[in-house]
């Protein structure tokens, strides 16, 4: 690999590192398309502070840009306040205009200088390594890699300082604000992170991929762990590998850096999806069918006992009725009696079923709990 | 530019295919923005990306039935995606909107740029559909994109009924005896195929505007469903006329992004100005109700003064009143006012007190009050 | 508890009835029987499966075990005779209707597919909306009424499906007192045609004044039957874990 690759390949790593990290609470919050929004917002700050400071990678932009996602975010709740549209309605009608003007002010005004219509939306990753931090004649290396380096101190700041608030505020907002950790501060500041996380991001992916790379490792961990700081490190390792895997792809194959890594990052999920353990899919169908009968048991148990009065017995429990009453199949039927006496927990009497001592005991468990 | 407009064949094509589209898209929007179901569109039209590309990459064709039968087709799986993880897992709807929107349009990009890379010249134009480009629309479009229309209004006139069950109260219509399971599939059906008829004048990126904005502000001009998603088709069909014609006007001015501020406009004023519901009556409906609350309040006070009093004509200080009431709002504002009414008197200066009338009044709405309490 | 003759005709028959969500039962094993021409309440403490039972009923959830029959027949075969109101919170009441469009949806069931509602049942909807007092409210915008008027036209709605069945999900929940007041008429007057209403009931106090019958339910169904016998302050414990009595 030559030197710009490695460059490329480190600022991809970056990237998703830095989108992870906001991007775990957002999913937890039900913000996710907070962030499609906030993405889309940022390009019109860009493209303002651009005009102003004629500079792709000045630290004004940077801060300009991310205040535009956070005003974004204020304007809808407006809005929503007013209550003559739903929230999600809203946000729908916020940002495409935000975004639009930014695309026209480009097409208009910018051209080809620095951002086009295209870039916006797929990235210039393999461009990054191209704008250098030179001091005193001394090549630093890219830009990028410091703004984006600075940017994910940032994010482990913040999340490790605020690690307990975010956690309650996320959990029960309610109790937050009455432990005098007002929510709403802590979502405007979770916001104002993930503004700047993907205007550092923009250069590299472009507006929608932030949003494969901020939500997608962190849906995917979500499915796999249950503690929300080993999610936070779980998505960090899966935007890792997605970035990684997605680079090397990309570069072999000679297609979108960006594009890729958001598809390999699709892919984990998807490979997550199906096969983690506790709650993929395949676990969840083997456990459902184990779960099933040990339910049937269980109802039968319970059909059992409660018709066990002299007078109804006779017709509920009758080994060869029951299936009308439980509404079951004949033969699923049968299959639950034979292991349920197996158990030891119901007894045949002459066709009529009752409960052993160990069924009524472990009717009483299940009820009463 | 009326007058341009009907005689210049290219700029009468891309109209008349512009309002088709933005007329579909309001009216599927409609339900969309009703169901709290907004962002879903967006996510729909970027899962439609990858299948465009798949779609040349298969055929090799430009055909736009071609491109669309394509976008349907992923935007359909897109929407299938989406439900299936909300269902199977505890990932939230937001999330999984996320996902899929992310996902399917990076892989699109992938396509893309794949598609890009081979030697032939024949993808040009592909990209167009990133932000739309109008002037792409062709006379045969037209008649494709007229037929899908009529599919469209056709399904939702002949399901009025159903649709607005599945739309306001989907279990009792479930207990009515509709099955509301296949009416939601109907609509998704509906909605891919109105966004995806959009891609190719509003493009991928903002075409989920077209579906939300004409219908929320329609909303705000009326009460009745059937107006809402008329007046949502009007909107829509006039916001995209007039942008596509602007860019088509200008050299390198993406027709979706134009259209998006024209229809952002329309939500403005929409939002500001619409009677009954407009952000401006309901401040002057507030200073209204605000004033009146203060002069009930001013008189219950000078009421329950002269109470204290035998004399009912003594006049109270000014400074006693802004005591009971506890507000520094305008008093003696209010007090003229009262006075114009004839329920208070100047006594002497800076001293008021309350009238016959006034205390009729002030009985009027303290009843009124009690009532209200029960 | 007083046992059934056998010699009444059941409206809803539930039998063994378990209904659950995901692996965590709501229901277990509940068998119910609904004689026609009752008025009926569910009570039970919150998470009791009250309204799973209504909607069990209404086969809008489909049960792990057990049946439910309404006039001998499944739902479905004679879901005409049943007529529904949802907790008036289950809809969005900023949705761009009126009063009288709402309650010509109790005519949709009727209808059946794509046929629109013509005069006949829009002077059903009238009629119905006069019966709760509501009828100079019939082209009210619905995000204009008080929470006592969306229940009458929920009722309302619930009428001019003309059914044999009412079930009710909690129609006395944040109403003012003359609503209350109608409705319970209105119920009683149904009884007296011989129509069956099923209601899912939180005010223990009103009970035995608005009830002849009563199913206590707290995930297993407690006991059921006439008022009088079976609203004791033992069974109240029984079902309410000793938190509330009488």
């Amino acid at each position: 690999m030559t030197t710009p690759q490695v460059e490329v390949l480190l600022i991809a790593v970056m990237v998703a590192a830095c989108c992870s990290l906001p991007g775990v609470f957002l999913v937890l919050r039900g913000e996710a398309m907070a962030t499609d929004a906030i993405s889309h917002s940022i390009l019109f700050g860009i493209v303002i502070a651009f005009l102003i400071v004629k500079d792709i990678s000045s630290p004004f932009l940077l801060v300009g840009a991310a205040l535009t996602g956070v005003l974004m975010v204020a304007i809808v709740e407006i809005i929503t306040n007013t209550k003559l549209v739903r929230e999600d309605a809203s946000i729908g009608l916020v940002f495409p205009f935000l975004f639009s003007v930014g695309v026209i002010l480009i097409a208009k005004k910018i051209g080809n200088v620095h951002i086009d219509t295209d870039a916006v939306l797929l990235g210039e990753i393999a461009f990054a390594p191209f704008d250098r931090l030179v001091i005193y004649g001394y090549d630093l290396g890219p830009k990028a890699l410091y703004v984006l380096s600075g940017i994910f101190i940032l994010n482990v700041l913040f999340i490790t300082i605020f690690y307990k608030e975010l956690k309650l505020s996320t959990f029960d907002p309610g109790l937050s604000t009455t432990l005098g950790f007002p929510s709403k501060v802590i979502h405007y500041c979770l916001m104002a992170i993930a503004s700047l996380t993907a205007v550092g991001a923009f250069d590299a992916v472009g507006v929608v991929l932030v949003v494969a790379l901020m939500i997608v490792p962190a849906a995917a961990s979500y499915l796999l762990v249950e503690k929300l700081y080993l999610m936070i490190v779980v998505s960090l390792i899966i935007a890792l590998v997605s970035s990684v895997s997605g680079f090397f792809i990309a570069t072999q194959m000679d297609i979108s850096i960006a594009g890729t890594i958001s598809v390999t990052a699709g892919l984990c999920f998807v490979g997550i999806f199906f096969f983690a353990p506790r709650r993929g899919i395949i676990f969840l169908i083997a456990k459902k069918t184990r779960q099933k009968l040990d339910f049937a048991h269980l109802m039968l148990l319970v059909h059992i006992s409660n018709h066990e009065k002299l007078q109804e017995r006779y017709n509920e429990n009758n080994v060869r009725e029951i299936y009308k009453h439980l509404n079951w199949e004949r033969i699923y039927t049968s299959t639950v009696i034979h292991m349920a006496i197996n158990r030891g927990t119901v007894v045949d009497n002459k066709g009529v079923l009752s409960l052993s001592n160990k069924g009524k005991q472990h009717v009483i468990e299940t009820i009463m709990k | 530019m009326l007058g341009e407009i009907f005689s210049d064949y290219t700029l009468r094509t891309v109209s008349i295919g512009s309002a088709v589209v933005g007329a579909c898209g309001a009216v599927i929007g409609s339900f969309a923005v009703l169901r709290r179901q907004s962002l879903v569109g967006d996510a729909l039209t970027h899962s439609a990306l990858p299948g465009i590309v798949l779609a040349f990459i298969v055929t090799g064709s430009k055909d736009i039935s071609v491109l669309l039968t394509g976008a349907f087709i992923s935007a359909f799986i897109g929407a299938a995606f989406m439900r299936f993880i909300i269902k199977n897992t505890q990932i939230k709807e937001d999330t999984s909107l996320g996902i899929v929107l992310s996902v399917f349009f990076g892989l699109g990009i992938v396509l893309l740029t794949y598609v890009q890379k081979q030697p032939d010249a024949t993808q040009a134009g592909l990209e167009t559909f990133l932000f739309g480009q109008a002037a792409t629309i062709m006379q045969r479009d037209v008649v494709f994109m007229s037929v899908v229309m009529l599919v469209i209004l056709g399904v939702v006139f002949t399901f009025w009924k159903e649709f607005k069950l599945l739309v306001f109260d989907a279990e009792y219509g479930q207990s009515s005896g509709f099955n509301m399971r296949y009416m939601d599939i109907l609509l998704t059906v509906l909605m891919v195929l109105a966004i995806v008829l959009g891609l190719q004048t509003v493009g991928v990126v903002l075409m989920s505007a077209m579906v939300v904005a004409p219908a929320a502000s329609a909303r705000q001009w009326t009460d009745k469903m059937g107006i809402m998603v008329l007046l949502s088709a009007v909107f829509g069909a006039f916001s995209a006329v007039i942008g596509a014609v602007v860019s088509s006007l200008y050299t390198k001015l993406p027709t979706g992004p134009v259209i998006v501020v024209v229809l952002s406009s329309v939500v403005f004023v929409s939002l500001v100005l619409s009677p009954r519901r407009g952000i401006f009556w309901q401040l002057v409906k507030y200073e209204k109700n605000k004033r009146a609350l203060r002069l009930e309040a001013t008189l219950a006070a000078l009421r329950e003064l002269s109470m204290q009093h035998e004399d009912k004509c003594h006049g109270h200080e000014e400074c006693v009143l802004r005591v009971m009431k506890s507000e520094g709002a305008p008093l003696g504002k209010t007090l003229r006012l009262l006075s114009q009414k004839g329920w208070a008197t100047e006594v002497t200066r800076g001293k008021w007190a309350i009238t016959e009338e006034g205390l009729k009044e002030a009985d009027k709405f303290l009843h009124l009050i009690k009532d209200n309490n029960q | 508890m007083v046992t059934e003759t056998n010699t009444h005709v059941s409206a809803i028959k539930i039998e063994d009835l378990t209904v659950a969500y995901r692996d965590k039962p709501v229901l277990w094993d509940v068998d119910l029987d609904v004689p026609a021409g009752v008025l009926m309440a569910v009570s039970g403490p919150n998470g009791a499966g009250k309204t799973t039972l209504i909607k069990s009923i209404l086969g809008l959830i489909k049960p792990v075990a057990g049946q439910v029959q309404v006039f001998g027949m499944s739902y479905r075969q004679n879901r005409k005779t049943v007529a529904y109101v949802p907790q008036k919170s289950s809809v969005d009441w900023d949705f761009p209707t009126d009063v009288l469009d709402v309650v010509l949806m109790g005519r949709y069931g009727h209808l059946g597919w794509i046929k629109r509602p013509g005069k006949k049942d829009k002077d059903l909807a009238k009629e119905a909306l006069d019966k709760v007092g509501m009828l100079h409210l019939s082209y009210r915008q619905i995000n204009q009424l008080s929470g006592g008027q969306k229940q009458r036209v929920f009722l309302a709605r619930a009428l001019v499906q003309d059914a044999m069945v009412y079930l009710m999900d909690e129609p006395f929940q944040g109403i003012d007192a003359v609503t209350e007041r109608t409705i319970i008429g209105l119920l009683k007057e149904l009884r007296s045609l011989g129509k069956t209403v099923l209601v899912v009931h939180h005010d223990l106090q009103t009970v035995k004044e608005y009830f002849d019958r009563i199913a206590l339910l707290n995930i297993r169904l407690i006991v059921a039957g006439a008022v009088d016998d079976i609203f004791t302050d033992e069974n109240l414990k029984k079902t309410y874990g000793g938190l509330k009595t009488f």
